[in-house]
């Protein structure tokens, strides 16, 4: 089984193919009939149903498809690139009679296997984000992984590269100081804000314009318990509104936009995202405030674009001015702290990896192994039921008992076998001898494959799929599956 | 053993608490603070083992007399340290410390003589309001110098740390620490308590206790003075200089209370005033030795 990851991220392209690939999955619906189609596609032009598994990643910043392709199913050649058919058919469904075009093929990356697992890991782990360490995309993929399994594109490799995956991100960020902070410009504004005042409760803001961004940090200084907030907008229905909004915060007051220079004399933190296209604060107009506000600080705080506040103003003594791009650059230069600490996470994503590559390896040997144990197992219950005329009650934990002592050094040099690469000999041998009736290039044979399915249905995954009640002998299956990871 | 050489006990310690500072990796703030504490209760038994020697008349030569006065500094950070939570201040402050503690073993140093009978009382109120308001100063000193360095990193936006990457225990390598000073000293320009207002709020408080205790001080040296020289309207440089020194602390107290100052200028004006005062110290030590009675 292979594992193709192929996508595009906010390093390979630009927003406006960023942009128009995110319209084509938008919805969970569109995203799920993308994703069959391209099964589709890719199924007929091979001839074959490879394709097992798949999953879609849709973000802000990035589009990746995953897939689970049995690679050397009998008949198929072993040297076709899955991962490039994948890719071109995605791109021709994506962009139509434009797919040939070098910069979009060079848009597209592709990732096989390690690689993928790698790329996928660092993805969930935030190594891979605009902003190192931002904790949404974990969010993300969890999301993306629930809609799979809600369209049952899922099956036994996938969940557990989603899982491990999972895993791997709450270590990273449990083990390595790469979330130590949120950094946002609504957080950076608190943090500044408290580099210039001592105790920010009681502390009050003057929210100038209710742009998005303005409203987010306003909402941040609230959490942080500034003790008054003044609401100000021309167009009051909107103050208003966001005034609602903050119902569990009590003390607000909204303010007429012609007089919230009465409340520069009384605010000490000033957030303004207006749409005006000039400055509405003005140098000359500070200068009178803070001499009424007897020198006391001020922090304003321009997070609107065109600029709103004259800059001029970060001259008087005792004004503090900050726009978008001066918090921009300070996050920027704070994000030195993370890149240091994305070499300590690569290693132990590198190290989950293997963790996976090797369980993903050692499952060519399962069918082996079960047969193995199958034959075994039959052959002493018949044996045995001659002599003892089935009437032992214990009969069949004396047979298993029997087949794991028996089969104990063989299991453990067949799993190892598939785990060092070097291992087929061995397998083809085991099959030899027993005269095991498994296609071991398949990986699978047809029939687990359909359990493989039945066990791993998109419930079971989200619960881990080792429930010690299951009776069928595909959860058996399953069950030895886990067992052999163990 | 001479006395003086007990002075070299604090110095190595204060030392090592900078070096326990700049090399241990982890909680090397604690270890610090600890080792502070330490220093200070050392240097706490060789101030009152020193002043015992002379009875507690304060009639004591001049490198006791700095020793003392660093002792009285060191307590006077240490408390602004734990009323006010500002652990940095000890890390900046102390270096001051240790500079008086230098001072007062190598500088040359004066003996006195007792050159009239005055009320002992007075003269101990005397020196220990005049050290206790330089002490002051100098801790306004050191925090005016934070202020403007911290102002002007607000102001230029540069250098401006929001994440704090030093408290925490370093996941990463540390290949390189012991001469990445920025790195290994990037912890203190975090924390609770390093915000302007708060540096602002602190140089207030040692201005409102140091005036007075200066004023004080002033007045009762000019006393003093005039019960030694039998004139207290006797001008002299030293005198004219003190006057200089308490004036600039005048106008700045006045400013502040009147009118609001603060921040930048409040921070260049406790500046001045320390200059003022060292200059002061240095006049009636070295330039003027006679007029406290020093040989």
């Amino acid at each position: 089984m292979e594992i193709i990851i192929v996508g595009l991220n906010h390093k390979s392209s630009d927003i406006i193919h960023r942009e128009e690939v995110s319209k084509k999955i938008l919805t969970k619906e569109l995203r799920n009939g993308f994703i069959l189609d391209i099964k589709r596609l890719f199924n007929e032009e091979i001839g074959k149903q490879l394709i097992q598994e798949c999953a879609v990643i849709s973000t802000c910043n990035r589009a990746e498809f995953i897939f689970a392709v049995s690679a050397n199913s009998s008949g198929g050649n072993k040297n076709t690139d899955y991962a490039l058919i994948i890719k071109n058919i995605i791109i021709k469904h994506l962009f139509g009679d434009d797919s040939g075009s070098e910069e979009l093929q060079n848009m597209f990356y592709t990732y096989k296997n390690f690689e993928a697992v790698l790329h996928f890991f660092k993805v969930a782990s935030s190594l891979d984000s605009m902003i190192i360490g931002e904790p949404q995309i974990l969010g993300q993929i969890k999301e993306s992984y629930n809609e799979a399994c809600e369209f049952k594109n899922t099956g036994l490799i996938l969940n557990k590269l989603f899982h491990k995956s999972f895993y791997c991100a709450k270590r990273v960020r449990t083990e390595t100081k790469i979330a130590a902070a949120p950094v946002s410009i609504s957080y950076a504004a608190v943090e500044l804000a408290k580099k210039i005042f001592n105790d920010i409760s009681n502390k009050k803001v003057l929210l100038l314009g209710i742009g998005e961004m303005g409203k987010i940090a306003a909402k941040h200084f609230i959490k942080q318990g500034v003790s008054e907030i003044f609401i100000t907008n021309r167009t009051r229905e909107k103050a208003v509104k966001l005034a609602e909004e903050l119902d569990g915060y009590d003390s607000k007051t909204i303010v007429d936009f012609s007089e919230y220079y009465k409340i520069l004399t009384v605010a000490d933190i000033v957030l303004c995202s207006t749409g005006a296209d000039s400055y509405i604060i003005k140098y000359e107009d500070i200068q009178p405030i803070i001499k009424m506000r007897k020198q006391r600080p001020i922090f304003f705080i321009d997070i609107s674009v065109p600029r709103n506040i004259d800059p001029e103003i970060n001259k008087i003594s005792n004004v503090y001015l900050f726009d978008i791009d001066d918090i921009g650059k300070i996050i920027e230069n704070n994000l030195d702290v993370r890149q240091q600490e994305a070499d300590f996470a690569e290693k132990l994503i590198d190290e989950e990896v293997e963790d996976f590559i090797n369980w993903k390896n050692s499952l060519n040997a399962v069918p082996i192994i079960v047969n193995l144990r199958n034959k075994v197992n039959g052959i002493l219950s018949a044996e045995l039921c001659k002599y003892i005329n089935g009437k032992d009650e214990n009969l069949e934990a004396i047979v298993n008992s029997i087949t794991n002592k028996i089969l104990h050094e063989p299991i453990t040099k067949i799993k190892r076998s598939g785990v060092d690469f070097n291992g087929l000999n061995l397998m083809e041998a085991a099959k030899i001898l027993f005269d095991l009736d498994i296609n071991l290039s398949s990986g699978t044979s047809q029939k687990n494959k359909t359990i493989e399915k039945e066990a791993f249905s998109a419930k079971d995954c989200e619960t881990g799929g080792d429930d010690a009640d299951n009776a069928t002998d595909g959860h058996f299956y399953n069950n030895k599956i886990i067992q052999l990871n163990k | 053993m001479i006395f003086k050489n007990y002075y070299f006990i604090p110095i190595l310690l204060f030392l090592l608490s900078y070096a326990v500072l700049y090399l241990k990796k982890n909680n090397p703030y604690n270890s610090f603070i600890f080792l502070i504490y330490f220093t200070f209760f050392i240097q706490s038994i060789i101030v009152i083992a020193g002043l015992a020697k002379y009875h507690f008349t304060m009639v004591i030569p001049t490198y006791l007399m700095i020793f003392f006065n660093s002792w009285i500094l060191m307590l006077i950070v240490i408390l602004f340290e734990l009323l006010y939570k500002a652990k940095y201040i000890v890390i900046y402050a102390t270096p001051i410390v240790i500079a008086a503690l230098l001072i007062s073993y190598f500088a040359p140093s004066v003996d006195i003589k007792t050159i009239l009978k005055v009320d002992s009382w007075l003269l101990i109120a005397h020196i220990v309001l005049i050290l206790i308001g330089d002490s002051l100063f100098a801790l306004a000193f050191i925090l005016s110098l934070i202020y403007i360095l911290q102002e002007r990193k607000l102001k230029l936006k540069k250098n401006l740390k929001i994440i704090n990457s030093g408290n925490k225990k370093s996941s990463g390598k540390n290949e390189g620490r012991l001469f990445n000073f920025r790195k290994n000293f990037n912890y203190f320009n975090l924390g609770n308590g390093y915000n302007l207002e708060l540096l602002d709020n602190m140089n207030y408080q040692c201005l409102k206790l140091g005036f007075p205790a200066l004023t004080v001080g002033i007045a009762i040296g000019i006393y003093l003075s005039s019960a030694l020289f039998k004139s207290a309207l006797s001008v002299r440089p030293i005198e004219i200089i003190s006057l200089f020194t308490w004036l600039i602390y005048a106008i700045l107290l006045h400013e502040r209370v009147a009118k609001g100052l603060r921040g930048n200028k409040a921070a260049m004006l406790s500046i001045a005033g320390f200059v003022m005062i060292i200059l002061t110290v240095g006049f009636s030590f070295y330039l003027f030795p006679e007029f406290h009675g020093l040989k």
